[in-house]
């Protein structure tokens, strides 16, 4: 199969023009400027003569001589009174929670020196299981932000939390002398503690006059209400229509054998990617005998789209029609009374019977999934989960999801509210509505007439800028807190580092103005006394309990049984109790038709930057999108076949500019660069949000622009798919940072896949061995003609294993790799320039079946992929440093600094390296980086290099060098991993052991794609997986020998 | 018009040749001012004079005193007149080996001996004109007035700042008169060329030197391969001692600074043979040996609060340091660390795990950081360079009993290197990337 598809990474690479050749055999591919240096009419007039620079040179020279003659004198400065806790250089790790509006992941906070440097999973998680992703990851930079702020302000000045408190408490009384109405708007709350702090602060206004009770007791009207920039409060209406919960239910993919999206990226930023991406490995572990079969409809290629089986790309006004006909079909083969349906085409009809078949086939073990905010969406969805046996399955309505709880209409009630003047304090926790909301400059006029708002944002964000009082929060890494977002697992979140700044945890805050003047710690450990410790057995009292929880971060609760009453409303009267809000859901949907010729607009979230709140963390900001491969930016995507229709700009590298785009929908009016996207439904238009800020800080800000005025706030919910769009275009204009062209792997065969039908009769399929003919015309295998000898190796021989099929593409080892080994934010110039420093970055290749146009096979065009075909496909490689045993780069180097040892690494010794570059130009992966900046210190890196100020510093891992400028590095396969983990067992007079050594990126693997370990070692799982049929090397028949081994992609696809 | 203008012809070509002229000049004595240099440094170690009153102070000061009191040893104000004289002829053998000069049965030295309990004083390898300069010392510090009776003995190790010399300001003070000597040269050869070009514009000829540079002029211009072979021997002569400089750069050999707090180890873990770890506990856990925090001080100083030497003077800095009040025995909140100076300093790029070194592989602290029990103020006895790290690697044998970690590696290099000793680098204890990454 591999010799019928063609890959390609990009549009100049498929269509491999001349331009394009010619910038990849170049090293620069703009033009050196020297024609201009030495055309300057100063030089020929300059004062200095050859010997004055003769003379200054080896004064120069001299000088810097004498003064390396003697080091600094060092300090040493020791503890006073060292905490047992802490031994110099040997790192603490504490068990925390991640937490953040709908994300949620139970971590472990790696610190050193009382400083957390590295986030990881807690695999004492039964619900994460140990995954993490690029933000959370990213969110230990985010503590050393120094867009931070510093101290609360008042009134725009900064203040002291005296001031604030005396002049907010003053308020607050005058409300609760004489009435008014007090609102807390804040983002999804995981919390119980939180949730229990607000409702005490909230409660405390009728208290004071509870006792007599006939004084105006319930004068001080008090609301909670929870906003999301990016909100499921569809899903929550849709659940309590059909089921009476307004609830988001549990899903697990894990047990699904079939699962099929309709426009939701479940794997990149639905409801909870995390866990979805988890468990998503583990339904699809090909070596253990499933791999579930994965369809999608979107319309933009999103990460779950491209991880998919079968693809079709669809507009975001057909989904209605999908959902309904996905229904129709299962309750046709059911026996079921049908609905009306909205109209599909014959060819998507088909597809669309064919995922109905599916997903019937595997009654029981299905999902579906909709990504839509979309009420009439979501009761379909149910509807059709119902009728495939979802729920009690893969579907978990008992023990739903508890950190997901926008309501879309409450906020529109808020927002009439304040604009009426009716709302005497407004305290606003974890959301930032003045940009994010789509009509935000309601939202601002609003917060004129409110007597007094307050925020607890952490830097002067849009909404912080237009509020009385900012109380900002601490991070989450300083801060005690709880969390409970799924049923039945409670996590605890600690501080593991001493407040940075003056700041004051959020709770705390209210829990002061609300009259109650204890720590939230003490106020926290009340709460899981009262509520937590009650629902355990195992420990006889409280303090073991909490210590143990602490110990451990998260204490599983056993899950509440199914309802009975559930389960009899979907197994003895489903006609009656189903019947009416699918109906009239499907009522609703049919009236709204998607008319051709009209350009359709779908928002998403990046993986990295998410909803935009974390948008000031460089390492998100320059992770490149999955999908699109760019950095730096958000832009429109536009199928390419369709923007040659309209001239716009498809071949994008270091010199093209794209096109600018000015589109427009319901009267609001964006400027963005175009983007050429492959599997982006034709007449469809993606942007992401998040991007655009003024008021995240230094890196963040003017960063793109921002969508979500696009998003439509009709009906009480807000949706990221606001119907057509006028589009007009300009001509060039705008860089986009993109490292999809740079690197490429010259037309050779860098990855192997096979289908699961062939795989199942031939597990070597989609993967021959590697034969090269010889000068005596016989094919022989590349180790036969080897000029090398081969080492011997008595101990370890590291080795890396990455499985193409389990691996998304979702970057959080791009992130860990960042975070583990001080990798440096370059900006988007740079990266624009190829100069991008990640030592992992994960290769995305389009495929396309050529077979399809047999007629035409140089007809490129046919390969972009038409309206409603599933035959684009991708593939995600993550590729570092091979760690060859026969290295290219290890010949060239002229003064020894990259070598070998003698547990197969490739070692890179930067105060070695003069930088010459050799081993780059040889390099048949292209993994090495060379420092061109000093990036820690240069002026052109002030706003994107986290180590530029002293906070950046600290996140730095002390036991990994800063590179210098001028010296090549790489992957080192994390050897100060390997080191310690080896020292461990060695001072321990134990055997090393299989998985006591794991790289940052084997680590932040959600779906164990990588894994690393010692192939010498008989009982890893390493050793087993080198006999994979699997198994092949990248670039075999060069014979580098490389120590990382990749295993096929197999897919689930039944067509060839 | 036509005369100024060959005039001024010619007088550019004299220009080139004097240009070639002085470049070769400037070579030469740049070339001179680089040999200068290469046979210059290397000597300055030697040239110091022998300085009394710094053996006095390095060998001596630990058990005696010129006038401040008997210490172990006697007091040695006027020591020169109570000795048997001429005391030059008596002192000099005496302070080389007393024992011996006890053992010959010296009635005078029988006497000390038995006066002090038989206390024997330390034999002192000393030349005899360094110990003639000791009892220079001596004579010259008994002349001055006695200072305050019955006052405790002179810190013994505090490092008095005229007598070790800082030799880096020495180094620079040389190379900067190095570049003025050249350029006084320079300046003075193109003072005397351009004398020459006036002289020579005016048609006077160039008068006839007949100094010595002229004859050495003369002489090196008729033998020519001579002078040759001079310059390549002096070259290479000078590129070895260049190259040898250079390995030495910021290599911290000796290195012995002077500490906030006069802490000895001597008197720590000599005397009173305290563990190392004690005090250096994570030398056993971490990649630091660490300098001990002051709550690791006050477990004993708590009790302890005066010592042998300087004891009431430095302890009660542990004590400002953490706001401690002996009186009361209370902490208070004013802490103020102490700032000690690093004395063992690697290179950031190399990575040095110490328990790697002190718990696996069972090497003793002395082994790297020398006789630390007698060192009362810290200091860098190894040359921590990488070379010295490599040696070490390739002679210590591994010791692999008893740890199941080398089991099964252990049999494998036994087989591989029958009858060698399996030391570090046999198992890639000199790969690059175990130290640099």
């Amino acid at each position: 199969m591999p010799t019928t598809k063609k890959y390609f990474k990009s549009p100049e690479e498929l269509e491999n023009k001349q331009e394009f050749i010619d910038q990849q055999q170049d090293e620069f591919v703009e033009k050196l400027p020297i024609d201009k240096f030495l055309g300057d009419s100063g030089l020929s007039t300059s004062s200095a003569s050859r010997r004055d620079f003769l003379k200054f040179l080896g004064f120069g020279v001299g000088a810097a001589t004498l003064a390396a003659c003697e080091g600094p004198v060092n300090k040493a400065i020791p503890y006073l009174n060292k905490p047992e806790e802490i031994t110099p250089g040997v790192a603490n790790w504490y068990a925390s929670t991640y937490m953040n509006g709908k994300d949620y992941c139970p971590i472990l906070v790696k610190t050193r020196e009382g400083r957390p440097i590295h986030i990881e999973g807690n695999k004492l998680s039964p619900v994460t299981n140990g995954a993490v992703n690029a933000r959370v990851q990213a969110s230990v930079l985010s503590l050393y932000d120094s867009g931070r702020l510093k101290g609360p302000m008042a009134n725009g000045t900064e203040s002291t939390w005296a001031a604030v408190d005396k002049e907010i408490g003053s308020k607050l009384n005058a409300i609760r002398a004489n009435g008014g109405s007090v609102r807390v708007l804040s983002s999804s709350i995981g919390s119980p503690t939180t949730k229990r702090a607000i409702h005490e602060f909230l409660g405390s206004f009728n208290v004071q006059n509870g006792g007599d009770s006939e004084e105006e007791a319930a004068s001080v009207d008090t609301k909670h209400i929870v906003y999301d920039a990016v909100s499921y409060a569809g899903i929550r209406t849709a659940n309590e229509l059909s089921f009476g919960k307004a609830v988001v239910p549990n899903y697990s993919f894990d047990k699904a054998k079939a699962i099929v999206s309709v426009g939701a990226d479940f794997l990149g930023n639905w409801v909870a990617p995390v866990e979805f991406s988890q468990q998503y490995g583990l339904a699809r572990r090909v070596d253990k005998g499933s791999l579930a079969k994965h369809i999608q409809f979107e319309s933009n290629l999103s990460l779950s789209g491209s991880n998919a089986d079968d693809r079709y790309p669809v507009k975001p006004s057909q989904y209605g029609a999908i959902l309904t006909g996905l229904y129709n079909e299962i309750a046709k083969l059911m026996g079921r009374p049908a609905v009306p349906a909205g109209k599909l085409d014959g060819e998507m009809m088909s597809n669309v019977m064919a995922a109905a078949n599916h997903l019937l086939k595997n009654k029981g073990a299905a999902i579906l999934v909709s990504g839509s905010n979309n009420t009439n969406h979501q009761v379909i969805a149910n509807s059709i989960n119902e009728l495939i046996g979802s729920y009690g399955n893969t579907i978990d309505l008992d023990n739903p999801r508890l950190n997901i709880q926008s309501d879309d209409a409450a906020l529109a009630g808020l927002i009439k509210e304040m604009n009426a003047g009716s709302v005497s304090a407004l305290i606003i926790y974890g959301t930032n509505p003045s940009y994010s909301l789509p009509n935000a400059s309601e939202f601002n006029s609003g917060l004129e007439k409110v007597g007094l708002t307050v925020s607890f944002t952490d830097r002067m964000d849009e909404t912080g800028a237009l509020v009385n009082y900012i109380c900002p929060d601490h991070h989450y890494l300083e801060s005690w807190n709880d969390a409970n977002s799924v049923s039945g697992e409670y996590s605890l979140c600690q501080p593991t580092i001493k407040p940075l700044f003056k700041t004051r945890q959020a709770q705390e805050s209210l829990l002061n103005w609300g009259g109650n003047k204890s720590e939230y710690l003490s106020f926290l450990k009340k709460n899981w006394e009262e509520n937590v410790y009650p629902n355990q057995s195992k420990h006889a009292f409280f303090d073991s309990f909490w210590n143990q929880s602490l110990h451990d971060g998260v204490v599983t609760i056993s899950a509440k049984p199914k309802e009975e009453a559930g389960e009899e409303l979907t197994e003895g009267e489903p006609e009656e109790s189903m019947s009416n809000p699918i109906v009239e859901a499907a009522t609703n949907l049919s009236g709204s038709e998607s008319s051709e010729g009209t350009w359709e607009l779908s928002l998403y979230e990046k993986i990295g930057i998410g909803n935009g709140e974390h948008a000031n963390n460089p390492w998100l900001q320059e992770l490149p999108d999955p999908v699109s491969k760019v950095c730096w930016d958000n832009y429109i995507t536009m199928n390419p076949s369709q923007m040659k229709e309209l001239n716009f700009n498809t071949t994008l590298g270091q010199v093209q500019e794209a096109d600018v785009v000015e589109i427009s929908v319901n009267g609001t009016t964006i400027k963005a660069p175009v983007y050429p996207q492959y599997g982006q439904a034709r007449g469809t238009i993606g942007l992401a949000v998040g991007y655009g800020r003024s008021g995240s800080g230094k890196t963040g800000d003017g960063v793109g622009v921002n969508a979500y005025p696009l998003a439509s706030f009709a009906d009480g919910y807000i949706s990221f798919e606001p119907g057509s769009v006028e589009m007009s275009g300009s001509k060039g204009g705008y860089h986009i940072a993109t490292i999809q062209t740079h690197h490429t792997m010259m037309g050779r065969d860098p990855v192997r896949e096979t289908t699961l039908e062939e795989f199942s009769a031939d597990p070597k399929s989609g993967n021959p061995d590697t034969k090269i003919p010889t000068v005596d015309h016989k094919m022989k295998s590349p180790e036969e003609i080897n000029l090398w000898q081969s080492f011997p190796r008595e101990g370890h021989f590291w080795n890396l294993s990455i499985d193409l099929t389990a691996c998304i593409g979702c970057g959080a080892c791009v992130v860990g790799c960042n975070s583990e080994n001080n990798v440096p934010v370059v900006g988007k110039d740079e990266v624009r320039r190829s100069r991008e420093m990640h030592w992992i970055r994960i290769d995305r290749y389009y495929s396309s079946d050529e077979e399809q146009k047999p007629e035409d096979d140089r007809d490129l065009d046919a390969l972009e992929v038409p309206s409603v075909s599933g035959s684009l496909s991708v593939v995600f490689q993550p590729i570092m440093c091979q760690h060859c045993n026969h290295a290219p780069c290890e010949t060239v180097c002229p003064v020894a600094a990259t070598t070998h040892s003698n547990d197969g690494l490739n070692q890179m010794i930067y105060n070695r390296c003069v930088g010459t570059k050799f081993c780059l130009n040889n390099c048949p992966y292209k993994v090495r980086r060379f420092n061109w900046f000093n990036y820690k210190n240069d002026d052109k890196f002030a706003d994107v290099n986290p180590s530029q100020d002293d906070w950046g510093k600290m996140v730095l891992n002390p036991d990994v060098v800063v590179r210098a400028r001028g010296v090549m590095e790489k992957c080192s396969m994390c050897i100060q991993r390997i080191q310690e983990g080896k020292l461990t067992a060695k001072k321990g007079g134990r055997k090393l052991v299989d998985g006591d050594i794991q790289t940052a990126c084997a680590s932040a693997c959600p779906t164990h794609a990588i894994k690393f370990g010692d192939v010498n070692d008989e009982t890893s799982e390493m050793a087993e997986l080198k006999e994979n049929p699997r198994s092949y090397y990248l670039l075999g028949e060069l014979d580098t020998q490389p120590s990382v081994r990749y295993l096929t992609k197999v897919r689930n696809k039944h067509k060839a | 018009m036509t005369h100024s203008l060959s005039k001024s012809n010619s007088l550019n070509i004299d220009f080139q040749n004097y240009l070639s002229a002085s470049r070769r000049r400037i070579l030469a004595s740049i070339s001179i001012l680089l040999f200068s240099f290469a046979i210059i440094v290397p000597g300055v170690n030697a040239q110091d004079d022998i300085d009394g009153a710094a053996i006095f102070k390095k060998t001596c000061t630990q058990c005696h005193t010129i006038g401040k009191g008997k210490l172990t040893g006697p007091d040695l104000k006027d020591a020169h007149k109570r000795v048997p004289q001429p005391h030059e002829e008596w002192m000099v053998p005496w302070i080389q080996n007393s024992q011996a000069v006890i053992k010959a049965g010296d009635a005078y030295a029988v006497k000390i001996f038995e006066e002090y309990n038989k206390t024997l004083m330390t034999t002192n390898p000393l030349s005899d004109e360094e110990a003639l300069a000791v009892i220079q010392y001596m004579v010259e510090e008994s002349a001055k007035e006695t200072t305050t009776a019955g006052a405790v003995a002179d810190n013994p190790y505090e490092p008095a700042p005229e007598e070790e010399p800082d030799n880096t300001s020495d180094y620079i003070l040389l190379a900067f008169g190095a570049i003025f000597l050249t350029l006084i040269f320079i300046l003075g050869s193109v003072g005397k060329s351009l004398k020459r070009l006036v002289a020579e514009r005016q048609g006077s000829p160039e008068p006839i030197e007949l100094s010595a540079i002229g004859s050495l002029k003369q002489w090196m211009g008729s033998n020519k391969r001579v002078v040759a072979v001079i310059i390549i021997v002096l070259i290479a002569y000078g590129s070895k001692q260049g190259w040898n400089a250079m390995l030495y750069l910021d290599v911290q050999q000796g290195y012995e600074p002077e500490q906030p707090i006069w802490f000895s180890h001597k008197v720590h873990a000599g005397t009173n043979g305290i563990n190392c770890v004690y005090c250096h506990s994570s030398a056993e856990k971490g990649k630091t040996a660490g300098i001990p925090s002051a709550n690791v001080c006050m477990n004993c100083h708590k009790a302890i609060k005066d010592g042998t030497f300087t004891g009431d003077k430095e302890i009660p800095k542990i004590y400002a340091a953490l706001d401690y009040d002996v009186e009361k025995q209370t902490y208070g909140e004013n802490t103020t660390p102490i700032n000690w100076i690093r004395v063992h300093s690697l290179a950031d790029f190399a990575y040095f795990n110490h328990s790697q070194h002190v718990v696996v592989g069972q090497v003793e602290c002395q082994t790297c950081h020398g006789p630390v029990e007698e060192m009362h103020v810290m200091r860098q006895e190894s040359m921590l360079t990488m070379g010295w790290c490599i040696d070490c690697h390739r002679k210590t044998e591994v010791k692999m009993e008893g740890n199941e970690y080398y089991t099964e590696l252990h049999a494998k290099l036994v087989e591989k290197h029958e009858g060698e000793k399996i030391t570090v680098d046999k198992m890639g204890g000199i790969d690059c990337a175990r130290c640099h990454y």
